[in-house]
């Protein structure tokens, strides 16, 4: 196809993306794909955790995805793709040393200093895991930043675990306490088998002052808001990482908007308080 | 900065003038409506138009918009402005235009509008016939008129071409008008005042008041009641000029390897608009056409007035007249709104 465009001196677009090579593919589920990545200007992807980008295929478009890795990793950075739609499905078919595009980093991340020295707990469902890996990599990296450090990971079956290399080493670490579950067992499950809230009781010490962040199904987030509410932890204390759909990644194309935020720019990561009252947040 | 006073008979030749400059995009008669086009004769102008079917967003943020190509290699960002000359927008056409700009300019600014919005300069002209469903008069009136060059009041005889920036100075003063006289600046100013005066249609309550009644009407069932005979068309998204919210699609070259993407416009009125594809289907965060409803008013009368300074409705009417159900009126639906007890 000719291309109509002209030079356009200084003007920056924000929808031109930066190309990333797919240093790795790993299939981690029928339906997740783990990708390594690293940009080809050569520079490093600066990032906080929590954060996003407009990840793409040229042809098929962009979505908006969660990075997966810590910004304290920097020979590479990783996202986590589910086949879902037109878009993502021409993600996962991307192999190693192809490119994908990436626009980024968008919205906020996680407020890191507000966990400095403060005991965390991370409450992640499903692939709620894939954007909040970014911070507990981030605080495994910088552990002598945080104070105690708690993780719940519940997915629906054992064949949905994700980054299973990670959960090997989580679960025979001292540095997080880590506690996992099913809804459905199958015959390889040995662990605990409920909703991700009946690993509450197991945990020890999740306190008041703990320093919370969930991210999972929308359905989660009542039940697990409940078990935080009963501990007496504050809601200002309380992350969440929303998810919307998102075509600009910077506060234009309104898709993501609720009430008067934009989850693309105000977040992805809200403090819990800040939009318990608001209407179609959750 | 200067007026001048365009006589009637100098009117064309002043356009004649312009489209020897720049494309001149104005009002033009389509059918039994009036459309923004560009400018083949100075004849076509229609300064007596009530309202155009499109607003002139389309000018800056046309209905479909090169944003990048990719030639299979490398991408390429295609801000590529023209300068022109948008003549004869209305002053509560205006005001859209300068919240526009301020939404594409606040936090990530967007070139892709910025740079045309730039590259083009604004003569406003005064209504000389109402819409039928023209409420401009009484939304927003506290918030100025800005962001044009140049100001042309219909009186008798002639017009009156205020004169706000360089550009329009540098315009207007080609043609060697007479200043304008005090008393037909005067007389400007009371034609400006009673259109807004005698707008066919008109809000009960001021615009504060509307402000915080709407957005304390959140979980009223009257958006349930309002919305019934919705289609979910979008149509009042796409004559809207402060509906600015798009979609980004790509398409494919005819070689397999090259590709495009654009933005079109987009409307929150449409069933998709929030939704996102999951595992086993889709997860629609609006999926109530109620609620999509409710939505479009919120971020007309609320949402947006911490950014853009208030509402986002100008009063035009366009949405009222666009609705294929006849129930997307403001008027009617804020008046009903502010009669209720809450």
């Amino acid at each position: 196809m000719s291309c109509r465009c002209q030079s356009t001196g200084g003007d920056k677009n924000v929808f031109l993306p930066m190309d990333a090579e797919v240093l790795e593919a790993r299939k981690m589920t029928e339906t997740e794909t783990h990708f390594s990545l690293k940009l080809k200007n050569g520079k490093a992807f600066d990032f906080q955790p929590g954060q996003i980008v407009e990840a793409g295929v040229f042809g098929y478009g962009e979505i908006p995805l969660g990075l997966s890795s810590s910004p304290t990793q920097t020979d590479c950075f990783e996202l986590v793709v589910r086949k879902v739609g037109k878009v993502s499905s021409a993600l996962v078919g991307l192999k190693k040393g192809d490119t994908m595009t990436i626009r980024g980093p968008l919205g906020n991340g996680f407020p890191v200093k507000e966990f400095n020295g403060h005991d965390v707990l991370i409450v992640a469902g499903g692939i709620g895991l894939c954007p909040t890996r970014s911070m507990i990599r981030y605080i495994l990296a910088k552990r002598s930043d945080f104070k105690k450090f708690t993780l719940f990971f519940g997915t629906k079956t054992p064949k949905d675990l994700l980054f299973k290399d990670d959960l090997a080493v989580w679960r025979g670490s001292c540095d997080v306490s880590y506690l996992e579950t099913v809804d459905r067992a199958d015959e390889t499950w040995k662990g605990n088998v409920g909703v991700i809230t009946t690993l509450f009781p197991k945990a020890k010490d999740v306190n008041k002052d703990t320093r919370v962040i969930i991210c999972g199904p929308p359905i989660m987030y009542k039940f697990v808001i409940m078990e935080l509410k009963k501990i007496g932890i504050p809601m200002n204390n309380v992350f969440v990482d929303l998810e919307r759909r998102m075509k600009c990644g910077i506060g234009k194309c309104g898709h993501c908007q609720i009430n008067d935020k934009y989850v693309c720019l105000d977040g992805p990561v809200f403090r819990f308080s800040d939009i318990e009252k608001l209407e179609e947040a959750i | 900065m200067k007026s001048y006073f365009i006589e009637e008979g100098q009117l064309r030749g002043f356009v004649e003038g312009l489209m020897g400059r720049f494309p001149v995009i104005a009002p033009v008669a389509k059918k039994s409506r009036f459309v923004f086009a560009e400018l083949e004769s100075a004849e076509d102008l229609r300064l007596d138009y009530d309202t155009t079917i499109l607003p002139p967003k389309k000018v800056f943020f046309p209905p479909k918009q090169l944003l990048v190509t990719y030639d299979g290699k490398q991408s390429k960002s295609c801000i590529s402005p023209r300068e022109q000359i948008l003549f004869g927008v209305h002053p509560h056409d205006i005001r859209a235009i300068a919240m526009s700009d301020k939404f594409y300019r606040d936090n990530y600014e967007d070139r892709n509008y910025q740079a045309n919005r730039e590259a083009t300069i604004i003569i406003g002209s005064s209504v000389q016939k109402h819409y039928k469903h023209a409420f401009f008069g009484s939304i927003n009136n506290d918030m100025p008129v800005t962001g044009h060059d140049v100001f042309l009041t219909k009186i008798s005889g002639g017009y009156v071409a205020e004169v706000l920036t360089l550009k329009g100075e540098s315009l207007a003063a080609a043609d060697k008008f007479n200043a304008a006289t005090d008393a037909q600046t005067k007389l400007a100013a009371d034609v400006n005042k009673a259109a807004n005066e005698n707008c066919p249609e008109k809000l009960n309550s001021s615009t504060d008041k509307i402000k915080e009644k709407v957005r304390g009407a959140f979980k009223s069932d009257i958006w349930e009641k309002l919305s019934e005979d919705c289609f979910s068309c979008g149509s009042c998204n796409t004559v809207c000029p402060t509906c600015y919210c798009f979609d980004v699609q790509d398409e494919w070259g005819l070689d397999g390897v090259s590709a495009v993407r654009h933005r079109t416009w987009d409307g929150c009125l449409t069933c998709e608009f929030s939704e996102v594809s999951v595992q086993g289907g889709c997860e629609n965060f609006r999926e109530e056409r109620s609620e999509r409803f409710r939505h479009r008013f919120m971020r007309k009368i609320a949402y947006l007035n911490k950014q853009l300074g208030g509402p986002a409705c100008v009063g035009c009417g366009r949405c009222a007249g666009a609705c294929t159900a006849d129930i997307a009126n403001p008027v009617t639906v804020i008046n009903k709104i502010m009669e209720q007890n809450t």
